[in-house]
């Protein structure tokens, strides 16, 4: 202490402040009494630096390394461990002043260790808390990195889902429709050409991503006509139509008398078609249907052209989308495009209590285009090979065979789609009327039962029932068959015994037929019957010229006679009336000779025929009754 | 309807208005035994109406040539020739007369051969016919093999055989070892853009097949 300069240290007058209570006054921290300022200053000094032995054994070891710098190099490896040796030896000497210090400190005579207050660190808060902001923000920095690129990869991960999306959709989307890449957009084309159509318009649609047009259009206007994109879109690709394909088509058909429907047929290529195009539907559907207005389109296209051209008796009258044409007299088929471009004009659309029929007629419809479209790309392939494309086998074998103009012409003649169909409508309403009259004289004639069998299988402009008449109880006895062949404005009628009987598209002509038929069975059956009873047909005639005149048809009539001769019944059956019968006996039973017949021989020339009141006998039917009637005279004679 | 007297009239008209298809837009080439099967896929999925499968066909070729004194002595004799084809497959088929006029090149603009091209279905007296008119055969072959459509294009993949035997189809026997690919087209003349379209469709079979104008004269050359 000698060296250094003197300072006086002091002790701030104010004591420092432990504590200020509530009320504002302030508690001081005690002074530090004599004895403990004196400790507190004593820990302060630093003994091992500043003992005067260190520095002047300093000095002297470096004195001494002067000395024996010129063999140095000598002395060091000589010694390698001096500084080992010193350092031990210090510490040597530190150990025992210690226990010199201890063994002093134990007596408590000369020397008292007292604690010291240790003073308390100094801490300064805001220092702490910049250096926690500090750590807890790197800490952040990194936690924020990490999810920065968690999110980022989970992003990348979305968007690549999303494309993949689009693609896979787009793949399904090429495998079932075509498309093609126009500059930076792909345009796909829904039309019939490459089926063979020859319709000009368009049916050419867009398809782009979807989530391209969602981003710019939810935020600021979300009833955007244009983009009537859905705020969930269930995928990844969207078709854009034209507006002309866009709603749904379907081709009416209604056979109409009068005024009164005989028939109607809302056809719909889609069957139960869901609601109109509402902005959800999925591409598949929406293109199908747009494809649907597309076909519908071009299948009215076609008919009102033809229905234009076409020289009928009857001009078709083709008025906005609605095609008329006269199919038989008094019934028109009326064909009409419907095409709904959203939802409340659907609600305009007649009910849908009329699509209930058939729709045989509108199935046909889009039969017959689409035949029209194989027709026109499947064409035949020449044989030879190297014989022109394009012409039929027919036409290739008109040069050979010497065909002449009159053939060649009538190859080149073609039915048009609305010839075709209004033979089929005229084929519908003759087999419905058909029906109806072979049912309502199955209801209204009960004697002989009438059953009528419909041909499955039969072509849209031909079909076949075949008719039988025959009686309760007596089928094995006699039946009579006829074939009746539905075409599209005649009836052909082909009877038992071969007779071509051709008709006209009244239905009363048939019905005239059936009730002829009907007599006419009755006249065979009660022969055929009688011969089994051993009965003699005597004679018969199918077409009687005797009695009064029929208003349809004539009456048949035959002559039984029993198996001894001496009994007859007359038959008699006309069309309206029904079954006449008579009985004469010949000769009586009891004779008695008179003036005018004087034997008994001539009793055998016939008597009187004498009329059976048929309703009044037993039996089920007419033959029974016949049956009982022939028994009872039998058995009588 | 016009009296039937003037069909040659109707004829010339219809020769001026140009409609008749007789010009033949040809490109050939021909592909290896072993790899017909990948041609034929190829245009499977490239012609039309190909899902009932490929339409095959076998033909009888007689080629006859009709040699001409010409009048002028300094010219020499002008051979015509005419091709009878017949189908061995289909039945009731006519046979076909054929007639093929000398192919033009042109020029490296026009991407396939034109040559003028008549043919007309007839009975099958016309072999007979024609010897008797002084035709003599020159050489016939078999071609067997598969044809497709592509719009107005034909396409006929086929192998030719030799005729062994005096009839047709006892023994028989294949020229070479691989398939003649033919592309061609029968129009009226001047359309020449149906030429572009088949050079277009040549393109999609490369390289499988090189469907190329062949120079028959140049090819006598070589061999």
């Amino acid at each position: 202490m000698s060296y250094s300069v003197n300072i006086s240290v002091e002790a701030t007058i104010e004591n420092q402040i432990q504590e200020i209570q509530y009320d504002g006054t302030e508690i001081y921290q005690p002074p530090l009494t004599l004895s403990e300022s004196l400790a507190k200053y004593a820990q302060k000094i630093d003994f091992s630096k500043t003992s005067e032995v260190d520095i002047k054994k300093e000095e002297s070891s470096e004195d001494s390394k002067s000395d024996t710098d010129s063999k140095d190099a000598f002395q060091s490896s000589i010694w390698p461990w001096d500084s080992v040796r010193t350092k031990l030896r210090s510490s040597l000497q530190e150990i025992c002043v210690l226990a010199d210090v201890l063994a002093i400190a134990k007596e408590k005579r000369y020397l008292v260790l007292d604690p010291v207050q240790q003073e308390p660190l100094e801490t300064k808060p805001m220092v702490q808390i910049y250096a926690r902001k500090k750590a807890l923000g790197g800490a952040a920095n990194v936690l924020l990195a990490g999810a920065e690129k968690m999110k980022n990869s989970q992003t990348e991960a979305a968007r690549n889902r999303t494309t993949l999306d689009f693609h896979i959709e787009l793949l399904r989307l090429r495998q079932n429709w075509r498309l093609k890449k126009v500059s930076n957009t792909i345009i796909g084309d829904l039309s019939y050409r490459t089926t063979g159509s020859k319709y000009l318009q368009t049916g050419t649609f867009e398809v782009t991503k979807a989530e391209d047009e969602e981003k710019p259009s939810s935020p600021p206007s979300s009833p955007l006509p244009g983009g009537p994109i859905p705020s969930k879109p269930n995928s990844a690709l969207r078709v854009s139509i034209p507006t002309e394909l866009q709603g749904v088509a379907y081709i009416e058909v209604l056979c109409q008398k009068d005024q009164e429907d005989l028939c109607s047929v809302n056809l719909n290529l889609m069957g139960t078609a869901p609601p109109p195009s509402n902005p959800d539907m999925h591409w598949q559907q929406k293109l199908e249907a747009a494809q649907n207005v597309l076909f519908c389109k071009e299948l009215f296209n076609q008919l009102a052209k033809e229905a234009v051209q076409l020289q009928a008796p009857i001009p078709h009258m083709v008025v906005g989308n609605q095609i008329m044409a006269t199919v038989l007299p008094g019934i028109q088929l009326i064909i009409g495009l419907r095409h709904s471009t959203s939802g409340d004009k659907k609600q305009q659309t007649p009910p849908p209590s009329k699509s209930d029929h058939d729709h045989v007629l509108e199935h046909s419809l889009h039969q017959l285009l689409r035949e029209v479209h194989h027709k026109n790309t499947h064409h035949p392939f020449p044989h030879p090979a190297t014989g022109p494309l394009g012409p039929s086998k027919k036409r290739m074998l008109a040069g050979p065979l010497a065909a002449d103009r009159h053939e060649l012409l009538e190859m080149t003649k073609t039915q048009t789609l609305l010839e075709q169909i209004v033979q089929q409508a005229q084929h519908f309403i003759m087999r419905m009327r058909t029906e109806y009259v072979l049912d309502t004289i199955a209801k209204e004639v009960k004697d002989p039962l009438i059953s009528s069998h419909w041909n499955t299988l039969n072509s849209p402009t031909h079909s076949c029932v075949k008719i039988h008449i025959s009686t309760h109880g007596y089928d094995a006895v006699c039946r009579t068959p006829l074939i009746i062949h539905v075409g599209e404005k005649s009836l052909k009628c082909i009877c038992r015994d071969g007779k071509v009987m051709n008709m006209s598209y009244e239905p009363q002509e048939l019905r005239d037929l059936i009730f002829c038929h009907i007599s006419q069975h009755q006249i065979v059956a009660v022969q055929a019957l009688a011969k089994t009873m051993g009965w003699q047909a005597l004679g018969n005639s199918n077409h009687l010229g005797t009695g009064a005149v029929e208003p349809l048809g004539n009456s048949s009539s035959c002559l039984l006679s029993s198996p001894t001769g001496d009994r007859i019944i007359a038959v008699r059956c006309e069309p309206q009336a029904g079954p006449q019968v008579s009985v004469a006996h010949s000769p009586r039973t009891d004779f008695f000779p008179s003036r005018l017949v004087t034997e008994r021989k001539w009793e055998h020339l016939g008597g009187q025929f004498r009329d059976v009141r048929l309703d009044k006998m037993e039996g089920r039917n007419f033959l029974h009754k016949m049956e009982l009637l022939m028994a009872s005279l039998t058995s009588n004679s | 309807m016009s009296a039937p007297g003037n069909a040659m009239d109707s004829l010339s008209a219809a020769l001026k208005c140009n409609i008749i298809p007789n010009q033949e837009y040809l490109l050939q080439g021909s592909v290896l035994d072993q790899y017909v099967e990948v041609l034929l896929h190829r245009l499977r999925g490239l012609c039309d109406n190909v899902d009932s499968g490929p339409e095959s066909f076998h033909d009888h070729e007689l080629c006859f040539s009709l040699r001409i004194a010409n009048t002028g002595a300094t010219t020499p004799m002008s051979v015509f020739s005419l091709r009878v084809r017949r189908a061995l497959d289909v039945s009731d088929t006519p046979y076909q007369l054929r007639y093929i006029g000398q192919q033009e090149l042109g020029d490296k603009n026009r991407p396939t051969v034109v040559r003028s091209s008549i043919d007309m279905a007839c009975s099958s007296t016309i072999v007979d016919f024609l010897t008797e008119l002084g035709c003599r055969v020159d050489f016939e072959y078999i071609a067997r093999g598969y044809m497709f459509r592509k719009g107005r294009m034909k396409i006929t993949v086929s192998k030719i055989f030799k005729m062994g035997g005096n009839k047709p189809g006892e023994t028989v026997e294949p020229i070479s070892q691989s398939y003649l690919v033919e592309l061609s087209v029968l129009a009226p003349s001047g359309q020449d853009a149906i030429a572009e379209d088949m050079r277009i469709f040549a393109e999609q079979l490369r390289p499988l097949v090189q469907l190329e104008k062949i120079d028959y004269k140049r090819l006598g050359n070589i061999m």
